[in-house]
């Protein structure tokens, strides 16, 4: 078993360096290039003119297919460590801040290949795989006591509907993270002169896409987080702070929902309500740091 | 004269609760209002969440002068408050008049959609497509009928002169799942009301073994401790604990099963849930007659002795009789403090002590007087003969009585489904005009899709194959976003 969980941590590394080089090739094409051109032009006096104009265009499209590439290993290592650790602990990774961590870096990779493949967007990475990465980093940074498997406590010896509705938690997350990552997009392209972004009004829908992912699959995430309550509790809402937080973020999604049927609200102020969202999205995560309650576990 | 009077009249005044009532109804049906009450609702729950966190002492630390206002803040219970109460009435009202409100328009567009268009509102589509064709008004339209309907399209045609107009969509269903989404969130609401109203909780529900004991709170329900099962680590930790119990309604055995930590039982509303367990005395009292006044097991610490912690206790009130018995067990722990077991009771034994049931000790105060049973041996006290039939235990259970569950299953199924119609099923539409041309007829399509990237994709989509069946390339009129669409893509190529 503890050559599985070794295994694991190795595969969360090698997904770590993937993923970090791959935000970075993003990066380089997504910003761009500047292109200075020079032209020398006889005049009627006899003398020349040299003239500089600057072009701002596309990074080197080489890099995206890096980024790509990358992206495809870290989403596989990280798959791999999310099941290795599965078939060391005999249950689904969820019980602590790394593997939750892990799941989420894992979910999101994937999901970012998914987009990207539907919309041909490789642009995207520069935000997604960059929140990956990042991810990665706090994973190192956590207590190397949670990288081992060990006894789940009482209160997470349940059954299916659980994992489920942290799986769901997890994914939801996962979604909201690409839906920020297409309304930064959105508000940079419409900005600022970046004609090698995609368009805003793609933009848009793959931030509204998202959204109907993960809206969904948040409110799987109260649901069933009620039944297990209730199963547990005997009681389907307390008022936990971790609780409130998600209904929190919930709220926040539905305002961005009902924000987009007006005119003169889809797109701007639609994509600042993304913001706000995964701003929102990024308490409900890190919640176990600073509320008490029911939701106290998960090493932290 | 007369006449200029006339006219310096109002033409028509509305009466004030009319215009009153409909701008109430105006500001209910307003999306903006809407976002503005969810929004306010969002801020709320915020200041809540944070409540219950170290974030506003962390201000308080950061900015002194805000102590005074962060303490408010801890002590202000906003789920509780009148206020949230209010936001949430608002939103509700505002879901069903919204409701009411939009099912005229969206049942039009389902079921007798507007099929007829100008060429002006074609012209100014920000997408459309006009395909020139040999064949003749009718037959264009039958191949774009047949076409649009592969698509699973509805089509609907209307000729006006010698043109053809058209409406097609797809998908139009989708239309209603707003209203399972909001009739959801309206029965949670009413669950969580349902539930406080008429639901209970009770947190030590004891039963012996081999004892019934009634649920109360009008439910008829009781239940039936058949078997108690515990299991240990060999350092002394407890590893399950198991409840075999019957469930009885208005007396009739209904259910029976299993409860164990994290694996409730549930029988309609009420759950049983397994909290703790303790050791109990199987007593036999009779009275002077060798009458019967008591036959069950009494539970032994949920009390203690007053003088020593360590000696379970616990009481049988006998109300036929006035009388309350009370009972203590052995020293549960007796190297703790060994001074204070005065009693020395043995293992089979238990002490007994007699008071008035209204409580006030007398001459027969625990520990002082009072009798020591014998396992098995009938003691005389006053005209009772008790008898201490053998140790067995007790376990205590948590009820949960929640009627408010199938409303919450019902809302729970119509958000999602609601979700589901609304997200994966989108109402997409096409408008087009069918007119005779030089050599044969001219159609000219657009798509209501403004804004909307996919409602274009999948018109371009459809444009591909209509390429083919129709037989001609269609003057495609581009939107500025041209080259994320591959179709456009290849036909600039």
């Amino acid at each position: 078993m503890d050559s599985l969980v070794r295994l694991s941590f190795y595969c969360f590394a090698a997904s770590s360096f993937s993923l970090i080089a791959a935000a970075v090739m993003y990066i380089v094409f997504a910003v761009g290039r500047v292109r200075v051109l020079k032209q020398t032009m006889a005049t009627s006096t006899g003398h020349s003119v040299d003239s500089n104009s600057v072009h701002h265009e596309a990074g080197p499209i080489g890099f995206a297919r890096w980024g790509t590439m990358l992206t495809v290993f870290g989403a596989l290592f990280s798959t791999l460590a999310v099941v290795l650790r599965w078939g060391a602990a005999g249950h689904f990774p969820l019980t602590n801040m790394y593997e939750f961590s892990l799941v989420f870096v894992s979910f999101l990779s994937i999901l970012h290949l998914v987009f990207e493949r539907m919309y041909k967007v490789r642009q995207l990475g520069a935000i997604t795989t960059s929140v990956a990465a990042a991810m990665t980093l706090y994973i190192w940074s956590l207590d190397p006591a949670m990288r081992e498997v060990n006894p789940l406590i009482p209160a997470l010896q349940s059954n299916l509907i659980l994992t489920f509705h942290v799986g769901a938690a997890v994914l939801s997350y996962a979604t909201f993270t690409v839906a920020f990552g297409a309304a930064t997009l959105f508000l940079i392209a419409t900005r600022w002169s970046t004609p090698w972004l995609p368009s805003p009004e793609m933009l848009d829908d793959i931030a509204f896409r998202a959204i109907t992912i993960g809206f969904p699959l948040f409110t799987i995430n109260l649901i069933l987080g009620s039944v297990w309550a209730h199963e547990a509790w005997g009681v389907y809402w307390q008022w936990d702070p971790k609780e409130t937080s998600a209904l929190f973020t919930w709220l926040v999604y539905g305002v961005y929902l009902h924000t987009r049927s007006l005119r003169g609200w889809r797109g701007t102020r639609s994509a600042y309500v993304l913001l706000f969202g995964f701003a929102a999205t990024i308490f409900t995560y890190y919640g176990n740091y600073f509320f008490g309650g029911l939701h106290a576990y998960g090493g932290v | 004269m007369a006449d200029v009077t006339a006219r310096s009249q109002p033409k028509h005044s509305r009466p004030m609760l009319e215009v009153l009532v409909d701008r109430i109804w105006r500001f209910f049906c307003s999306v903006r209002a809407a976002i503005a009450e969810i929004a306010f609702l969002t801020l709320l729950v915020l200041i809540g969440t944070l409540r219950g966190s170290s974030v506003p002492r962390a201000i308080a630390d950061l900015i002194p002068p805000l102590e005074g206002f962060v303490d408010r803040w801890y002590a202000w219970d906003v789920f509780r408050s009148s206020l949230f109460a209010g936001i949430l009435t608002l939103l509700t009202v505002a879901i069903i008049v919204c409701t009411i409100n939009r099912i005229p328009g969206i049942w039009a567009t389902i079921t007798h959609p507007k099929i007829t268009t100008t060429p002006g509102f074609l012209a100014g589509a920000e997408t459309s497509a006009t395909f020139t064709s040999a064949s003749s008004v009718d037959d264009l339209m039958a191949t774009t009928s047949a076409l649009l309907r592969t698509q699973r399209y509805r089509v609907l045609t209307e000729k006006v002169g010698d043109r053809t107009h058209f409406y097609a969509d797809k998908n139009r269903l989708s239309k209603l799942g707003t209203f399972p989404f909001h009739l959801g969130l309206i029965l949670l609401l009413v669950g969580g009301i349902v539930t406080s109203v008429y639901g209970f909780r009770e947190t030590e529900f004891i039963i012996p073994e081999g004892s019934r004991r009634n649920v109360g709170h009008g439910t008829g329900l009781s239940v039936e401790l058949n078997r108690f099962q515990d299991s240990w680590t060999e350092v002394g930790i407890p590893m399950e604990y198991r409840s075999e119990i019957t469930v009885y309604e208005d007396g009739q055995a209904v259910k029976s099963g299993d409860v164990t930590v994290n694996h409730p039982m549930s029988y309609r509303n009420a759950t049983f849930y397994q909290s703790s367990f303790g050791n109990a005395a199987q007593m036999t009292i009779t009275d002077g007659d060798g009458n019967i006044v008591y036959r069950d097991a009494a539970e032994l610490g949920i009390f203690t002795m007053r003088g020593n912690p360590d000696a379970p206790a616990g009481l049988i009130r006998l109300p036929s009789e006035g009388l309350q018995l009370t009972l203590v067990a052995p020293d549960s722990n007796p190297t703790n403090r060994p001074e204070l077991d005065a009693m020395a009771l043995e293992s089979g034994q238990l002490w007994m002590g007699v008071q008035p049931i209204d409580g006030s000790a007398t001459g027969n105060d625990i520990g002082q007087g009072g009798v020591v049973l014998t396992q098995g041996k009938p003691a005389k006290i006053g005209d009772l003969s008790v008898t201490f039939d053998r140790e067995t235990r007790f376990t205590v259970l948590q009820v949960g009585y929640n009627p408010g569950i199938p409303i919450f299953i019902i809302a729970s199924v119509a958000l999602l489904s609601g979700l589901a119609f609304t997200f994966y099923f989108p109402h997409r539409r096409v408008r087009g005009i069918i007119s005779p041309g030089v050599d044969g007829a001219v159609l000219t399509m657009a798509p209501l899709a403004k804004r909307d990237w996919s409602g274009k994709r999948d018109f371009f989509k459809f444009l591909e194959k209509a390429d083919d069946v129709i037989g001609v390339k269609p003057d495609v009129k581009h939107p500025a976003n041209a080259g994320d669409y591959e179709y456009l893509r290849r036909q600039n190529a």
